[in-house]
């Protein structure tokens, strides 16, 4: 599993026509006997270098190289290299670059690795006194000593001969956007151990921890940050371990759990400032033995001081002092670092320079963030709440606007010259609506892009052949929107080419096309934006969905439940039909993610399945989570607006659906589904509404379980509304969960259906309430 | 209800210019930095389930806000048909609409001109008064705004006038 075990040379060489087993020579060689042209050698040689990289068989530091080499034969392949000829030098340079690092050494790669970091450190020597000249010319003299850290510090000196590089084709934005997930799922993890320590029971905090692990790990292997991928699936097994209760929550193991958690954040930290410096990723401290540790936790022979070095290795504190010298720190630089480590930097230098290497750090953040600012591209950062309110001054301007023209004072045939002008200004405000509305959204493009590299690498260690077309990816979306669907569409592709998609064998048998498809179509639908995710593999297995579903005790029998309701088990949280545990998918996280992300955003996911012929996923979401597509209705007179996600229908009833049920009110039968009749206006205490179900209206809200059908007057229409709170002067209101301005300019209250309908459940003492307010 | 004075600030925290209002014959006084604008009454839309001095919110300007009938909320009579303005106040970045009858002018009163508010004995409800200014030989009444405001005093009168 450790990278590093990878070290020895695996390269026999072989038969260079036997791609399954090729070697990175045998690339080479192969290579120079092909031409541009020869597409379909080209798509094997792509292919068994993608396979060198996924199957760890190149040493993790090669490994760059050699996936950009792959991922240049793509482009030939696919017809998508602009000049071909170019393309094929570029390739053969990403080889030979992979191979430099081969010959530079004996051993494998370790010695270049070392070479790099004194290159590095000589680097570093000859930075810093730039930075750090003001400051204090001491500095100096702690740098000199630079060679020193392979030979002092050499409990270390494994992890610091560790050296990674970002790989060349990386997308800085993805990468980016990565890094603050990251973070920031790594944050919830923190606290959710923390929950954990407190009470070892908690399964919902084992699984923030779990998703968190998962998520960094799936994200940063598509990356091809691989050190990080590895180690988040060490991190991510031992709490799968705690998860099935395979081992108990001790002391021990939340040390290394928190460790861990730190460990990513150290490695996510290297990647940032790789990033925006170019340098190579140093790994931090501690990693190899806190992997180790990972790999190895055994409860039975659990040997805490032996995890207490570990994990405490991590923390910044024992970061060496040469790491605080050098402007590319793997630790999380503190400038009371290199003070509590006096030893270390006493070792390193014999000048009583602490204080100023202290100050080193600190300048060298304030250079780096600089250099972050002077990068700035032509679009500029504006915080969502002006955003926001830009938008709700275009819309009141609209109806401003529209108030003006439709003034009973001004008369057409009249002042047409005014009426001219006040047209000329309509156009110009509903341009500028147009425009705010535009500023959110982005195409779908970029996401469904990164979805592509995820077919692919799924395919590859799956053994699936898997085509993948996109349609409609540019239809535009809430920019917070795509961000959040990112990650369950990448969950669901995963899961659609490893599970869905049968290998090509058993697709030949089964008198298929040996090549499997997955779609990705966007479109839009009613004021939806509708992403289907379309495999032509085995479909979903009913009865292997009910038989898990009765084993996880989640369901006592699937008597009366459609297909629907069955294929929906699969978001339960630990539901998982494939029989093996993939670093692909296969855990059980991932559809309990998909459904809480798409739920988040307001999303609803639907799920078609034929035995033999595939699934459809169909995901309908908002297009911006700015606006709410309501239901505008009337009760009394009063107008609510309910959100259309929540109604499944209304209609009109006829007497002889409506019954009463001793001490449990009114009840409609629908299609021989009694549900209870709330009624709003008793509900909302509003005058004057009608009372009779049969010349008002029945909406139908509520989840599948529990469905209500609400009494209100009548249905004005449908409407698109921005949702806003009612002011924090008046609090919470039960059963409202905004107010949005209406075409007329006055405020419209938008329902919360689930709270609305717990209200009426507890309507005893709500009406309680009511009158005492009254 | 308790008779007992709530703590005052210094009579001169309390000087400084007010902006007068009327509830009936009443004149009340604001602090007029507590006061963002004032606006004609609106339609107002009505919140179900919230106490009754709470008239609902209104749209001001792509806002909503939430307003608060002032004599019902100090237990005066509601006259159908009075003209109302609304006093848009801003707390603590917050901002609440005020339901009066009409406002009157600004008026700057002295220290000296601010007595504290004198107890009226049970029944009478002074907690809500920062004090009582007499300038121009009217007697203002001065409004502790945020008291007025503060959801624990929302709850404190929807208790009182349920005893009632």
């Amino acid at each position: 599993m450790s990278p590093r075990d990878s070290g020895d040379r695996p390269f026999i060489a072989t038969c260079p026509f036997a791609v399954s087993n090729l070697t990175l020579d045998d690339a080479a060689t192969l290579l120079l006997q092909l031409e541009p042209g020869d597409l379909p050698d080209l798509a094997r040689l792509r292919d068994a270098l993608t396979t060198l990289v996924f199957e760890n068989r190149v040493p993790i530091g090669m490994q760059p190289h050699v996936a950009r080499a792959a991922r240049l034969l793509g482009t030939l392949v696919d017809g998508s290299a602009a000049d071909t000829s170019a393309v094929f030098v570029d390739v053969s340079r990403a080889i030979e670059a992979a191979m430099a690092l081969v010959d530079s050494g004996a051993s494998g790669f370790t010695p270049a690795a070392t070479v790099a970091v004194r290159d590095d450190a000589d680097a570093a020597t000859r930075a810093v006194p730039e930075v750090t000249a003001a400051v204090t010319p001491a500095v100096a003299d702690v740098v000199p000593p630079a060679p020193a850290p392979s030979a002092v510090v050499h409990h270390v000196t494994e992890d610091r001969d560790l050296v990674d590089t970002l790989p060349d084709d990386t997308d800085l934005d993805l990468l980016g956007d990565f890094l603050t997930e990251s973070m920031d799922s790594l944050a919830a993890a923190e606290a959710a151990l923390l929950d954990l320590e407190a009470d070892p029971a908690n399964e919902e905090a084992v699984n923030t921890v779990f998703r968190a692990f998962h998520t960094v790990k799936g994200t940063s292997a598509f990356l091809g940050l691989g050190r990080i991928a590895a180690f988040a699936h060490e991190a991510e097994s031992l709490l799968s371990r705690v998860r099935d209760h395979e081992i108990a929550y001790t002391r021990a193991c939340a040390e290394l759990s928190l460790a861990s958690s730190d460990m990513l954040r150290a490695l996510l930290e290297v990647v940032r400032d790789a990033a925006s410096h170019g340098t190579v990723m140093r790994v931090p401290t501690g990693y190899s033995a806190l992997l180790d540790a990972l790999a190895t936790y055994d409860p039975t022979h659990e040997n805490a001081a032996h995890i207490q070095a570990v994990t405490h290795a991590v923390t910044p504190s024992s970061a060496p002092a040469p790491a605080t010298v050098s402007p590319e720190s793997p630790a999380p630089v503190k400038s009371e670092t290199v003070t509590s480590a006096p030893v270390t930097s006493a070792t390193v230098t014999s000048a009583p320079a602490a204080p100023s290497v202290a100050s080193a750090p600190t300048e060298d953040a304030t250079k780096r963030n600089a250099t972050r600012e002077a990068g700035g591209d032509a679009t500029i950062r504006v915080r969502t709440d002006r955003l926001d309110r830009l938008i709700d001054m275009v819309g009141e301007l609209v109806i401003a606007q529209s108030m003006i023209a439709g003034d009973t004072e001004l008369d057409v045939r009249v002042q047409h010259e005014l009426a001219r002008k006040i047209t000329h200004a309509g156009k110009i405000v509903r341009e500028l609506q147009d425009l705010s509305m535009s500023m959110r959204m982005i195409e779908l493009r970029p996401t469904f892009q990164k979805l592509a590299r995820v077919v692919r690498d799924t395919a590859v260690k799956a053994g699936k052949e898997v085509t993948f077309s996109v349609a409609g990816d540019d239809v535009e979306i809430d920019r917070q929107l795509a961000d959040l669907l990112g990650d369950p569409l990448v969950h669901m592709v995963r899961n659609a080419v490893d599970h869905g998609v049968e290998r090509p064998d058993e697709r030949v048998a089964a008198g298929k096309a040996r090549t499997g498809s997955v779609r990705l179509h966007a479109y839009h639908a009613s004021g939806n934006v509708v992403v289907e995710l379309i495999d032509d593999g085995r479909g979903l297995h009913r009865e292997k969905i009910v038989a898990k579903a009765i084993e996880k005790g989640l369901i006592e029998s699937d008597k009366g439940m459609s297909d629907s309701e069955v294929f929906n088990l699969i978001f339960a949280p630990g539901f998982s039909t494939a029989e093996k545990v993939t670093d692909i998918s296969g855990r059980g996280v991932g559809m309990d993610v998909v459904r809480r992300n798409l739920e988040a955003i307001r999303g609803r996911i639907d799920i078609t399945s034929a035995p033999g012929q595939g699934t459809t996923f169909a995901i309908r979401l908002p297009l911006t989570l700015a606006v709410t597509d309501g239901m505008l209705v009337r009760v009394g007179q009063e107008r609510y607006v309910v959100p259309t996600t929540n109604i499944h229908m209304s209609f009109r009833p006829e007497p002889s659906m409506l019954s009463s049920v001793v001490g449990k009110g009114e009840v409609v039968l629908l299609r021989g589904e009694l549900m209870p009749i709330v009624r709003l206006h008793r509900l909302f205490d509003v005058p004057s509404a009608n009372e009779d179900p049969m010349n008002g209206l029945l909406m139908i809200v509520g989840d599948a379980e529990r469905r209500t059908a609400l009494l209100v007057d009548e249905l004005l229409g449908q409407q698109q509304v921005v949702a806003k709170s009612l002011g924090g002067a008046l609090g919470k209101v039960a059963g409202v969960s905004g107010g949005a301005i209406l075409g007329d300019g006055r405020v419209g209250l938008i329902l919360d259906v689930a709270e609305t309908l717990a209200l009426a459940n507890g309507h005893a003492a709500g009406a309680g309430r009511a009158a005492l307010a009254a | 209800m308790s008779t007992a004075i709530p703590v005052l600030p210094a009579a001169d925290a309390r000087a400084g210019k007010y902006l007068t209002f009327f509830l009936g014959t009443e004149e009340y006084g604001l602090e007029i930095l507590k006061v963002s604008e004032i606006i004609g009454m609106q339609p107002v839309t009505r919140v179900p389930r919230v106490p009754e001095f709470v008239r609902g919110v209104i749209n001001l300007r792509g806002k909503v806000i939430p307003i608060t009938d002032l004599r019902l909320k100090f237990d005066m009579p509601v006259v159908e048909g009075r003209d109302e303005v609304i006093i848009v106040v801003q707390m603590r970045g917050v901002q609440t609409g005020l339901v009066v009858d009409r406002v009157s002018e600004v008026v700057a009163i002295a220290p000296e001109e601010i007595e504290d508010a004198p107890a009226f004995g049970a029944g009478i409800r002074t907690e809500f008064l920062l004090g009582i200014g007499k300038t121009g030989g009217r007697v203002k009444l001065l409004v502790d705004i945020d008291r007025v405001l503060e959801s624990s005093e929302l709850a404190a009168i929807e208790h009182a006038t349920s005893a009632a």
